[in-house]
């Protein structure tokens, strides 16, 4: 928005502009900007902390043969489409139960925000318990005369066991950005549906999803983000097994850089994430109305 | 008598409608809440109730030792890292405040060169992923010159590694924070500012003395979201640090976890008591988390 302003601010009104912006700054270049220059430059070398030497493409070019990164990858993709329809699903379910005026509303919402509060290690260790052999499952399903299931340690289930986990971690809080989407809606378009003798699905799927396609753009998009970027409940949960079905990029990124030393073949697989991310990103300042 | 009736109909319709709102709220409410009741009474039981092969809710007995025993597990200093993360925590988040709301104020307030530039480049670093650049981070971190035995060059030591700066300062750039302030110091009428320079106010005057006085719910906002943050963040404290003097409580717990897998009663018990100071600010100060997601998500 332009800003009437009649004379040039003058030089020393510039300078403590800069001196306001210095702190954040600093601590973004060194920490933020450099690193990023850093990994891309790092990603085409072999280094290992002690020796260093270019080696061009030649860790992208790894990437082509190295199964484990391939699952890795397929993994961070799976998990995302796993987890994003749900996500948003049950965050809107959730958001239009709440999107009314009743008695312990508040009540309501604080539990459903609450997993969100929780620490990822709190939340990982809760469902590494329930998930184990002696958890709430297994307890229940010998209860009920059944064989014991190894959730996390069978390669079938423990995908979907991270799944589970995630969706009660993340739910509450996309519900909070849809409510807050569905109270932005003018009342008068529903008494204007309502006149016209609509009922309650046809304002839900001509009033509510249509003035709500924005909250719920921005939501895809920043459930996207979140589930390419994966680490803390595989860290945790399954430590990316059993057999690498549940690593991901960032795992990979982790093992590679602080447990195998491989710290140039890390970097190039932190540019792929980072080319990932910004590709969503991109498509978010496209196609989005969001953000300027 | 006909209306009379439809009137009734209609009112018993709303009484169901209600009533089965509810009822699915519960049902869904309780899933919701079953992770954490199960981890509570989990808690109390005594190791042998753990595996036992018929499950019940409630503990058999009541065994208030594990909260005893679990914390004095040899080789753990849990008010050590109790301390830690609250030295992390007060330091992260009145430091990221004060620099977000100077950057905040600056880039919607002041005019000058690059202003635009420099905006939008600390909305991009939002959407660097922070596992993908904290490679460099650590290498940068070892290589603080004069510290840690590093010499001028920042080699031959290990520089702020292993301290809990290394997990403080990573945390003062928050470009969330920066944003949440620019927008909320855009809000204010240019005829404010005019005003108090022709009073005679300095820039730093009008900051302090007029803008961060009004601002105290954005604020408490940035204060709550940022401790939460903070407190449970495990990343830094996992890459930055290597001995235990220097472990967060997350980090213990995991460490913890690691160490006692089959103790499952012990890490819950652990568990629960790390999440009571998250638990007491959220319940305290709920409606800022939900502020602070609502005005941060869809603002143009």
């Amino acid at each position: 928005m332009p800003r009437l302003h009649k004379k040039k601010p003058s030089l020393e009104r510039q300078n403590i502009g800069y001196l306001f912006v210095l702190p954040s700054g600093v601590i973004y270049l060194v920490f933020i900007i450099i690193p990023v220059i850093w990994t891309a430059v790092m990603s085409m070398t072999d280094y290992n902390l002690t020796t260093s030497s270019f080696v061009g493409l030649h860790n992208y070019a790894t990437m082509l043969y190295d199964r484990v990164f391939q699952k890795a990858l397929w993994n961070t993709v799976r998990y995302t489409l796993l987890t994003l329809l749900p996500s948003l699903a049950i965050g809107l379910a959730l958001a239009l139960l709440i999107n009314r005026k009743f008695l312990g509303r508040g009540l309501f919402r604080a539990v459903f925000y609450m997993p969100h509060i929780l620490s990822l290690v709190v939340a990982s260790l809760a469902w590494n318990y329930i998930f184990s052999e002696v958890g709430i499952l297994n307890q229940l399903i010998r209860g009920l005369g059944g064989a014991r299931i190894s959730w996390l340690t069978n390669p079938n289930l423990s995908m979907f066991c991270i799944v589970v986990a995630s969706l009660w971690m993340v739910c509450g809080h996309y519900m909070i950005l849809f409510l807050s989407g569905l109270q932005a809606i003018p009342e008068y378009l529903y008494e204007a549906a309502s006149i016209d003798g609509a009922n309650a699905w046809v304002k839900f799927f001509r009033v509510t999803l249509p003035m709500l396609a924005p909250t719920t753009f921005f939501v895809f998009i920043t459930a996207c983000i979140n589930s390419f970027q994966v680490f803390g409940q595989v860290y945790i949960m399954t430590g990316g097994g059993p057999g690498n079905t549940t690593t991901t990029l960032a795992h990979q990124i982790y093992l590679n850089a602080f447990q195998y030393g491989k710290m140039g073949y890390a970097s190039a697989i932190a540019v792929v994430l980072m080319v990932i991310i910004l590709i969503i990103t991109a498509i978010n300042y496209r196609f989005g109305n969001g953000k300027e | 008598m006909k209306n009379a009736s439809l009137r009734r109909l209609s009112r018993r319709r709303r009484m169901i409608n209600k009533a089965a709102h509810l009822f699915v709220l519960i049902v869904l409410a309780l899933v919701w809440l079953v992770p954490v009741v199960f981890v509570l009474l989990s808690s109390f039981k005594t190791d042998a109730e753990m595996t036992l092969r018929k499950f019940s809710w409630l503990p058999l007995t009541w065994n208030f030792d594990n909260y005893v025993n679990a914390f004095s597990v040899p080789g753990y200093q849990w008010s050590r890292y109790f301390g830690n993360s609250t030295y992390v925590t007060i330091i992260s988040v009145a430091g990221s405040i004060a620099f977000n709301s100077m950057a905040g104020y600056a880039l919607a307030r002041l005019k000058f060169r690059f202003r635009n530039a420099i905006f939008i480049v600390f909305l991009t670093g939002m959407m660097i992923p922070p596992q993908s650049i904290i490679l460099p981070q650590f290498l940068i971190m070892n290589g603080i010159p004069l510290l840690g035995n590093n010499n001028w060059m920042g080699q031959g030591g290990s520089g702020l590694l292993n301290s809990l700066w290394a997990i403080i300062i990573p945390q003062l750039c928050g470009a969330f924070g920066i944003f949440m302030c620019r927008q909320f110091y855009l809000s204010f009428p240019q005829s404010l500012d005019d005003a108090a320079r022709i009073d005679g106010c300095t820039e730093f005057k009008i900051y302090s003395k007029i803008y961060l006085p009004q601002s105290t719910t954005l604020l408490a906002t940035l204060t709550i979201v940022k401790t939460i943050s903070v407190w449970n963040d495990f990343f830094y404290p996992l890459i930055m640090t290597t001995t235990s003097d220097k472990r967060t409580v997350q980090l213990a717990l995991q460490v913890f976890k690691g160490a006692n897998t089959s103790r499952w009663n012990w890490i819950m018990a652990i568990t629960l008591v790390t999440i009571l100071p998250t638990l007491f600010i959220f319940m305290v100060a709920q409606k800022y988390f939900v502020q602070s997601v609502a005005s941060s998500g869809m603002k143009n």
